[in-house]
């Protein structure tokens, strides 16, 4: 199955390379999905052992190997890595995460432990708060270093709770004093006698923050996943977030077990990953850099497929993963019974959904899976945003290839841009798709199309829209969402914009990036505020 | 090393506030006004869950959340220096977003590459433009710390010097902590209606009937301060006193009741001698309405069935703690079991902070604790007497696991407060003393 992949990643490092260096990751661009598809040239860049990191060969630099990127003068609130690593090692249900930092860099904790919870239920695990450790630095420990508080509250994890493992987690100001958070995870690792593991994700690491993805699964398949295996043949990592456990029905025919990493995942699920007899993923953004460690350092095979979401995408992956577990002769009748099962009630949605406008807003590879499902069930699809993009994946793979497999299976999207939760941006976005919803993950943008009159599916539950049933589930819920205009429309009629007219008068979200002179003959928005006012 | 099991050391799990750079909040609750942070990628973010997203679900309003203006500090600034991308920031952040005040907070990794962010501001403030900088870095300490120094920066480097008349009857009201508090946007409603109704004028500042920046601009015509906080905010008036020789008054406990809030009403009154006639009036008619529905609520209190709560906990951030405690023991004649402050008041307050305690109502007095980390806090409640009854505790979504444990009912009265909407909701005053009753036996009565 497998295609020649990108230059191997280096599990014996602490440290792990940007998306941006390993990927060629970028953040800002706007064309269509078929162009973007195009200059990623994945395939190539897949091929080449080059050892310029992301694999094309870098002629004059920056020239073929990296994809062209709209900088943009302005920029407002987005995520970071270390928030990533929080959501992700914090959310492991027997270790302990250490944030070296101050007390701000924690301040997420309430919505993660949110999303713990959430998920702890759903997975039919012990409901209880997230455990988070904040070494809650000052002023004086800028100036003086804090390795002691670090040992403190390493000591203090270890005590209270007696975690199976400690991670520590670097911040922007912790890495910029120079921390040395490595020698001290190996030092207490020796105290302890359990692993302790250190993650270098301070903020400004990574233009992006799906490189705490990277980071957190780099730790865990470097110091938790077993070394010796006794091989579990039925057993299929699934590299996941906190949705729901749709994939174990899903799976069922197969006789497969899932073993979901890393939310709500103990020490043990995740130790036990090195014996699976596969891992596969529903977001190949989050999964793929975990997938190919597991690959390279343990013989784990990875399913070389799309995600499973709409139709075409789950048959090849079901194949993919039949192939991968020796079942292929059951596999067919079992995605015929499906097709023939769901059919009746796709149709009646597709009536339904017929000239319903649909805008998708998510992270990269979810996002092409998002447009498939919609697509599936009649929802126009003019235009959509991911929040970054990956032109290759750290497999490599093919078939994992989900932008292609969008353009190839549904078609062309004439505005397919890139712009981390910019909420600037949507405004021009929205205006140009026209869109009757939206599809969101990650916070920042919904707000403004609410103001717009437009109401968002807010996709908490990434496995909704997963397989056969998800596309109908997915129908059912669109029903829902667009009656909401209701509400939308009370908003648009009675709430404006923090932008200036001038700003919102621009066709070309990305215009700056294009003309930064427009700038200079733009009225100041102080100059005329006294005489409007910010609300209607 | 302390025992750390069970002694507080420098660790903090289950944060309860957020860092300086959650100021911008303090910003953006000001109409008009819009906060630029010069941090890292996900610095304000954060702030954003803490304060507002998990503390009721406020809002980002106009200029918070996804809109709020950020440099995103990267490698290429830490290596090189951020002022050039602050400078693009401001540049292009006053044409593209509609504000008439523009206030840059920078944080660590500003201050800690050592950017000269001031400079570049003071290129746009000698322009004549209205934008104000704050050094915010999140290592100097929590959001209460960030908010006294941004709206010190912002009286200081845009409202300005002052020497004209005051007017009498005009204060300043200087109350709860805006996103912070989780209740700030009703009780501020409230405190408005309250001393309108006595008849003063108010800059109220912050919040839905705020007068925006031009209401800051008169901030110095106003006759006195009122700070109505425990601690926050006494750096502020002590500010003012020297700056435009405006005398303060403190209450440290927000009112709640009748007769607490009566009683606030006269002690300002008599502070700034302004006639008591249209005061005495409103206070005839509120405590009227008050007694009214009191009257009614006394059948429940005293023929209720199925079991009341009898005793107390309360952990929250100073000025709730202290108004929840106050009236809780005070007026409905709970006993108080349990009282853990968690938003660090400086030492040097921590004495009179005590002393409200020590003095909650006629022989009633309780001991209080200061701590910030999560695991001590739910180790002291655990420990807790609550005597006859199901334990009521007033806490934040980190207390749900220990109420649950407890069978205790919970209040969410700090942040975080992820389990309870909050919108105009008021707990203080005449009107929120009644929906804060409401709420605590709503959860006993439908907690079968």
């Amino acid at each position: 199955m497998a295609k020649k992949k990108t230059k191997a990643l280096d599990l014996k490092l602490a440290n792990v390379d940007s998306r941006e260096m390993r990927l060629g990751s970028i953040i800002s661009w706007d064309g269509s999905a078929s162009e973007l598809v195009e200059i990623s040239q994945y395939e190539q860049r897949s091929r080449k052992h080059s050892g310029s990191g992301c694999g094309v060969p870098c002629g004059e630099r920056g020239k073929s190997c990296r994809l062209a990127e709209l900088n943009m003068p302005f920029s407002q609130q987005t995520m970071c890595a270390q928030s990533i690593v929080a959501c992700q090692i914090g959310n492991i249900t027997d270790c302990i995460l250490i944030e070296h930092s101050p007390i701000g860099c924690s301040a997420y904790h309430p919505r993660f432990n949110f999303g713990y919870k959430v998920g702890l239920l759903r997975r039919g695990k012990k409901l209880e708060n997230i455990r988070i450790f904040s070494t809650n630095l000052q002023e004086n420990d800028m100036v003086f270093g804090a390795g002691g508080k670090l040992r403190q509250s390493i000591r203090d994890a270890y005590d209270r709770f007696s975690p199976k493992a400690v991670f520590i987690s670097m911040s922007c100001s912790t890495a910029i004093i120079g921390e040395d958070i490595g020698s001290i995870a190996v030092e207490m690792e020796k105290a302890l006698g359990i692993p302790v593991v250190p993650l270098f994700c301070e903020g400004f690491r990574s233009k992006h923050w799906s490189t705490g993805f990277d980071i957190s699964q780099h730790g865990v398949v470097r110091q938790i996943v077993r070394k010796k295996r006794k091989k579990q043949d039925d057993l299929l990592n699934i590299v996941a977030l906190w949705g729901t456990d749709y994939f174990t029905e899903m799976l069922a025919p197969l006789g497969l077990r899932v073993n979901y990493m890393i939310d709500m995942a103990s020490f043990d699920e995740l130790a036990q990953a090195s014996e699976a007899a596969a891992t596969a993923t529903f977001c190949h953004t989050l999964g793929s850099y975990m997938a190919t460690a597991l690959e390279e350092k343990f013989g784990v095979p990875q399913i070389d497929a799309p995600q499973p979401y709409g139709v075409a995408a789950t048959d090849e992956w079901l194949r993919a993963v039949a192939k991968a577990v020796g079942k292929e002769d059951i596999i067919e009748e079992y995605i015929e019974s499906e097709h023939a099962r769901i059919l009746p009630r796709l149709k009646k949605l597709r009536e339904q959904l017929k000239g319903v406008r649909g805008f998708v807003s998510t992270g990269s590879a979810f996002a092409h899976s998002m447009v498939e499902v919609i697509r599936e069930l009649g929802v126009d699809v003019e235009g959509s945003l991911v929040f970054h993009h990956d032109p290759v994946y750290d497999s490599g793979y093919e078939k994992q290839n989900t932008l292609k497999h969008l353009v190839d299976n549904y078609g062309d999207i004439p505005n397919f841009s890139v712009s981390k939760t910019q909420q600037y941006q949507f405004y021009a976005l929205l205006k140009r798709a026209n869109p009757d919803f939206i599809v969101i993950r990650h916070n920042g943008v919904a707000p403004l199309a609410a103001k717009m009159g437009i109401p968002s599916f807010a996709m908490g539950d990434e496995h909704f829209p997963l397989g056969y049933d998800g596309i109908i589930r997915m129908g059912d819920a669109l029903i829902g969402i667009l009656a909401r205009k209701k509400f939308n429309n009370v908003l648009k009629r009675h709430v404006s914009l923090p932008y200036t007219d001038w700003w919102l008068s621009q066709e070309d979200p990305f215009i700056l990036a294009k003309h930064p002179e427009i700038l200079d003959e733009a009225p100041t928005a102080f100059d005329d505020f006294k005489e409007e006012t910010y609300a209607k | 090393m302390p025992n750390n099991a069970t002694a507080q050391t420098n660790s903090i799990m289950h944060p309860r506030y957020g860092c300086t750079v959650g100021a911008a909040y303090t910003v953006a609750a000001i109409p008009g006004a819009i906060p630029i942070v010069h941090c890292g990628p996900g610095c304000v973010d954060k702030q954003f869950f803490i304060l507002s997203g998990c503390n009721g679900y406020q809002g980002s309003g106009y200029a918070g959340g996804g809109a709020t203006p950020s440099s995103n500090i990267g490698e290429n600034e830490v290596v090189f220096g951020g002022a050039n991308k602050l400078d693009k920031l401001i540049n292009s952040g006053v044409k593209i977003m509609n504000g008439s005040l523009y206030v840059v907070l920078s944080g660590c990794s500003s201050a800690l590459v050592g950017d000269d962010a001031e400079s570049v501001v003071r290129k746009y403030r000698s322009d004549g433009k209205p934008v104000v900088y704050v050094d915010a870095p999140g290592f100097k300490g929590s959001n209460l710390v960030g908010h006294e120094l941004t709206v010190r920066a912002i009286i200081d480097r845009h409202v300005g010097a002052y020497s004209g008349r005051k007017r009498k009857g005009l204060i300043n009201l200087w109350a709860e902590v805006p996103y912070f508090n989780t209740n700030w946007r009703g009780d501020t409603i409230e405190l408005k209606r309250i001393l309108e109704g006595a008849g003063f004028s108010v800059n109220v500042l912050f919040g839905p009937e705020a007068g925006g920046v031009e209401e800051w601009e008169n901030i110095p015509k106003a006759q006195a301060n009122v700070l109505i906080s425990p601690w926050v905010g006494l750096d502020i008036v002590k500010h003012l006193a020297d700056k435009y020789r405006q005398p303060w008054l403190h209450v440290p406990v927000i009112p709640i009741g009748e007769e607490a809030t009566t009683k606030f009403i006269r002690d300002i009154v008599a502070f700034t001698g302004i006639d008591s006639k249209k005061s005495e009036m409103f206070i005839k008619k509120e405590a009227s309405q008050y007694y009214y529905f009191l009257e009614h609520f006394a059948d429940f209190f005293s023929e209720y069935w199925f079991g009341l709560p009898s005793s107390f906990a309360v952990v929250g951030d100073s000025a709730y703690n202290a108004a929840i405690s106050k009236f809780v023991a005070d007026q409905v004649g709970l006993i108080p079991a349990k009282h853990i402050i968690t938003d660090n008041p400086p030492k040097k307050y921590r004495e009179s902070i005590r002393k409200i305690y020590m003095e909650l109502s006629e022989d009633v007095s309780a001991d209080v604790d200061f701590i910030e980390d999560g695991y001590l806090i739910e180790k002291k409640i655990r420990e807790t007497h609550f005597g006859a009854g199901v334990p009521l505790i007033f806490g934040t979504s980190w207390e749900r696991d220990i109420a649950k444990e407890l069978g205790a009912i919970l209040l969410e009265i700090s942040t975080p407060v992820m389990e309870e909407i909050v919108i105009n909701r008021t707990y203080i005053g005449y009107k929120g003393a009644l929906t804060l009753l409401e709420n605590i036996y709503t959860n006993t009565v439908n907690g079968f």
